[in-house]
């Protein structure tokens, strides 16, 4: 048995960016972070029963892998010959969907217990770039690169997407005092809608054209964001995703809704410098950075809007940052 | 007298101004990330540089949590190879020199763990050996040389090298022994300043850390 735990990560500028009809054209870049919400997979071999089991939200045990339903762990298994004696589960410290980038996660600690099964460690660039294959290349998803890298490597990043396709990583160093001032100056709510990022991506790339200028921007902005952070500037970086935000809801009509505005300005009406929706947006988690004083006031006010729209689901998600990228925790095989 | 001794602490203080600021930083955002995922920290080396690693492992194992020893269950694991006398000879004796570090490396090493290798001249076969070891096995690997870096710094995840002229061994390791104690007093603050933040929330009943 093999278990794999991958971290999901919150991005704060540049999202967007590192879709393929972008940076083929203009460098993208994001700075992200991964947190300690983690995705586990374990993979187990069952050579005395011949099927293909896979436990998520729903239980699936079918003979052959082209006859699972879920999309990734089908074209994995297919990708990798794995024909049969297998069995696969997930397990995720927060619901899917959230836009903390969490099927991302999924895939690479898939691909690495999978290829840990067989004897083979996979880790850095090769389960970053592996995991994209999969998701873009073989199951068709129309999304960018930034979370499989986020979730392989672990810790506060920049990925810069170049046109050739290459990823180059700059980390961003910051001792623990800035780290953790970091965290207390952000707030993160899980909205308790959850959406696919797909649907919204579509529209994104469609209107990738008209927005060139608009993205450019935000491919930019990522070395100031990281100055500011370096100097522990969470006043001016609030601001600047408060810019992020104005840019991104321009960029798909999805991406907002009028709940979602309603929080948003909830939080800075109750004094946060700025906040943005995590993800592909239409749901799933969205923070703020806010001055420490100012915490309670804003928990109140944006619990109140979630109120009004009767969801039961929404909640504030308690995160620290973290180094570790996706790992493998324990492995029976070695 | 006096210049010999004036001219010793100018070289110990060049190294010291030209550090390699991130790849210390590098190391140690590696070993917070073993701590993450409670995996275990081996150190070893030659000579001075074993000297160097049993002084680090009692001082960090010990020191980490001092502050608020009973608030800590999980700590770190760090452990000097190989752990004894009899095993170092053992190994020595009866497979050869070259596989002191890397035999025992063997017996305790997993996927989640984290390896320091330390050597002056970067070069020393044994510590290579185990170095190839962890590799393979894709464990991050710190590697802590001088001189020239030698293979050592050619493999390692992070890179800290003590750039010296060949054979400074006083220089490189009293510079080396510099970061070893950098490293276990930044957990050290980091953690007694973690459970000051976490006090003040359990104080205003948030959920804490």
């Amino acid at each position: 048995m093999i278990v794999v735990r991958a971290p999901l990560r919150i991005s704060f500028v540049g999202g967007g960016t590192d879709l393929p009809d972008f940076y083929r054209r203009y460098t993208g870049r994001v700075l992200s972070t991964t947190v300690d919400k983690y995705i586990y997979v374990v993979v187990n071999k069952t050579p005395l029963i011949p099927k293909i089991s896979a436990r998520y939200k729903i239980s699936e045990t079918v003979d052959r892998p082209d006859q699972l339903q879920h999309t990734r762990i089908k074209a994995a298994l297919l990708d990798l010959k794995l024909k049969k004696g297998i069995e696969i589960a997930s397990f995720g410290d927060l619901p899917a969907k959230t836009g903390l980038g969490s099927s991302s996660s999924f895939s690479v600690a898939l691909l690495m217990a999978l290829n840990a099964l067989q004897g083979k460690k996979i880790k850095s660039f090769e389960a970053a770039e592996s995991s994209c294959r999969l998701e873009i290349d073989l199951v068709g998803e129309p999304i960018g690169k930034q979370d499989q890298y986020a979730a392989t490597f672990g810790g506060i990043n920049i990925f810069e997407f170049k046109r050739d396709d290459s990823v180059n990583i700059i980390p961003v160093y910051l001792d623990y005092k800035i780290r953790l001032e970091f965290e207390n100056h952000l707030l993160v709510f899980f909205t308790g809608i959850t959406r696919d990022a797909s649907s919204v991506l579509k529209e994104q790339k469609v209107n990738i054209n008209k927005k060139m200028f608009t993205l450019k921007q935000m491919a930019d902005s990522v070395f100031e964001f990281k100055t500011l952070l370096e100097s522990g500037n969470f006043k001016e970086m609030g601001k600047m995703l408060h810019q992020g935000w104005l840019r991104k809801k321009s960029l798909a009509s999805k991406i907002s809704s009028g709940f979602i505005d309603q929080l948003y300005k909830a939080g800075i009406n109750n004094g946060a410098w700025g906040g943005k929706i995590h993800g592909a947006g239409g749901g799933g988690c969205i923070s703020f950075l806010t001055p420490v004083d100012k915490k309670n006031a804003i928990r109140q006010a944006v619990k109140k809007v979630a109120k009004s729209h009767k969801l039961s689901g929404f909640k504030e998600v308690p995160i620290r940052f973290v180094q570790s990228g996706a790992e493998i925790i324990f492995n029976s095989e070695r | 007298m006096s210049n010999y001794i004036v001219e010793f602490s100018k070289k110990v203080q060049t190294a010291l101004n030209n550090l390699p600021v991130n790849e210390i930083t590098k190391s140690l955002n590696l070993l917070e990330a073993v701590y993450e995922r409670d995996g275990r920290i081996y150190v070893f080396g030659n000579g001075g540089s074993l000297a160097l690693a049993t002084h680090w492992v009692s001082d960090f194992n010990k020191t980490v949590f001092s502050h608020h020893l009973d608030d800590h269950s999980r700590r770190f694991q760090a452990i000097r190879l190989p752990t004894t006398e009899e095993e170092l000879t053992a190994w020595a004796n009866d497979i050869g020199f070259d596989q002191v570090f890397a035999g025992p490396l063997q017996n305790y090493l997993h996927d989640s763990d984290i390896v320091i290798a330390i050597s002056s001249s970067g070069a020393s076969t044994n510590v290579i050996e185990a170095v190839k070891l962890a590799k393979k096995n894709k464990i991050p690997v710190i590697g802590i040389s001088g001189f020239d870096g030698g293979k050592l710094h050619e493999l390692a995840d992070a890179k800290i090298l003590v750039r010296t002229l060949k054979g400074e061994y006083g220089v490189v390791e009293s510079v080396h022994g510099a970061i070893l104690h950098l490293m276990t007093n930044y957990f050290k603050d980091y953690f007694n300043h973690l459970w000051t933040i976490n006090q003040k929330k359990k104080k205003k009943g948030r959920r804490s850390f």
